[in-house]
C-alpha cells in the first residue's frame, strides 16, 4: 500500500479537487485492492489497476454528487458559453521553473483548484491520465465537442495563473 | 469545433511538459489507518450486514427463494384486488365524465411545469451563490 498510495491519493485529488473526498476515495480503492490481493499480489500491472480504479471510483463520486445538478448546470454553461481567448506568441519554453518540485505541485494543484469541475477533470484525463479526447467523451457521456472546448478553456485559464507563479527568463 | 491553431498546440504542448513533470503529492498519513480500520470494522460486521457477494451460499439461496416467493405473493395479491375491483373501477370510468380527466390532466401538466420552473429559479439562485461565495474564498 505505501508504494502506492501516493499516486492513488494524487490521481484522486486532482480528479475530485478536494482533499477530505480525495482520502475517502483513496481509501475504498484500497480497500478494493485488499478484496483483489489475490489477484494482485503477483500481478505486475498492479499500480495501473489501482490507478484505473481510483480514477473511477473518483469519477463515480463527482457523477453520484452530481448528477442531479447536471441538467441544470450545462444548461447554464451552454447560455454562457463564451470563447476562450487565443494565447499569444511565443510561449515561453517552460512554466514554473524558477520554483523547487514541491511549490511547482502546490502551485499547480491550486489552478488545478480554481478551474471549473467540468474543466479541470477533462484536462486531467488528458494530460494525467492520457485518455484521448474520445475516451473523455464517453467516460464523461458528453460530446466529443464539448470535451474539446472544455479542455481548449481550461488551458487557456492555467497559462495565466502559472505564468503568474513564476516563468523562467 | 474549428482545428486547433498553432498558438494552442504549442499551447499544449508546454503544458503537457509541466503538468507530467510534477511530483506526486503526498497521501495523508492517516489514510493507512483510515484503511487498517476499516478493513477491521468491516471484517467484524456479522454476514448479513456485509453486500450480498459475501454471504453463505445457503443464505443466497435462501433470500432468492424468498424474494420470488415474496414477488409471485404480490403478484397474486394484486391479480386478485384487480379482478375483486375491476367492475366497479369500470362502471366507476364510465360514470367520470371526459372533460375531468381533461381537466386533471391540465392541471398535472401545469403543476409539473410550475414545479419544474421553481427547481430551475432555485438552483440557479443557489449554485451562483455557492460559486460567488467559492470565488470569494479563493
Amino acid at each position: 500500500m505505501r508504494a502506492y498510495q501516493d499516486m492513488v491519493f494524487s490521481t484522486a485529488a486532482r480528479l475530485a479537487g478536494d482533499d477530505a473526498q480525495a482520502e475517502d476515495i483513496s481509501q475504498e480503492v484500497f480497500i478494493k485492492a485488499y478484496e483483489n490481493f489475490a489477484h494482485l499480489q503477483a500481478s505486475p500491472t498492479a499500480g495501473g489497476w489501482l490507478r484505473t480504479v481510483a480514477t473511477n471510483l473518483a469519477l463515480n463520486h463527482l457523477t453520484r454528487y452530481r448528477k442531479r445538478w447536471r441538467l441544470f448546470s450545462e444548461m447554464r454553461l451552454n447560455a454562457a458559453d463564451e470563447d476562450s481567448p487565443e494565447p499569444e506568441l511565443p510561449l515561453p519554453d517552460t512554466l514554473l521553473a524558477d520554483l523547487g518540485a514541491d511549490q511547482q505541485r502546490v502551485v499547480i494543484d491550486d489552478a488545478l483548484r480554481r478551474l471549473p469541475e467540468h474543466q479541470r477533470v477533462s484536462l486531467v484525463l488528458y494530460h494525467f491520465e492520457d485518455l484521448s479526447y474520445q475516451e473523455i467523451a464517453v467516460r464523461l457521456r458528453v460530446s466529443l465537442a464539448k470535451v474539446k472546448t472544455d479542455i481548449r478553456r481550461a488551458r487557456a485559464a492555467l497559462l495565466p495563473m502559472l505564468q503568474s507563479s513564476g516563468i523562467a527568463p | 469545433m474549428n482545428e486547433p491553431t498553432q498558438a494552442e498546440q504549442e499551447l499544449e504542448r508546454l503544458l503537457h511538459r509541466t503538468l507530467r513533470a510534477v511530483p506526486l503529492r503526498r497521501a495523508p498519513q492517516t489514510l493507512e489507518s483510515r484503511v487498517l480500520g476499516e478493513l477491521q470494522r468491516r471484517a467484524a460486521m456479522p454476514w448479513w450486514r456485509r453486500s450480498f457477494v459475501h454471504w453463505p451460499q445457503v443464505a443466497r439461496a435462501a433470500f432468492v427463494l424468498l424474494c420470488v416467493a415474496m414477488a409471485a405473493a404480490v403478484v397474486g395479491a394484486t391479480a386478485a384486488v384487480v379482478g375483486a375491483t375491476g367492475e366497479w373501477a369500470a362502471s366507476l370510468a364510465r360514470a367520470v365524465p371526459p372533460e375531468w380527466i381533461y381537466d386533471g390532466l391540465a392541471v398535472s401538466g401545469l403543476l409539473y411545469t410550475a414545479l419544474f420552473g421553481l427547481g430551475i429559479a432555485a438552483y440557479r439562485t443557489l449554485y451562483r451563490n455557492f460559486e460567488i461565495a467559492g470565488d470569494l474564498r479563493s
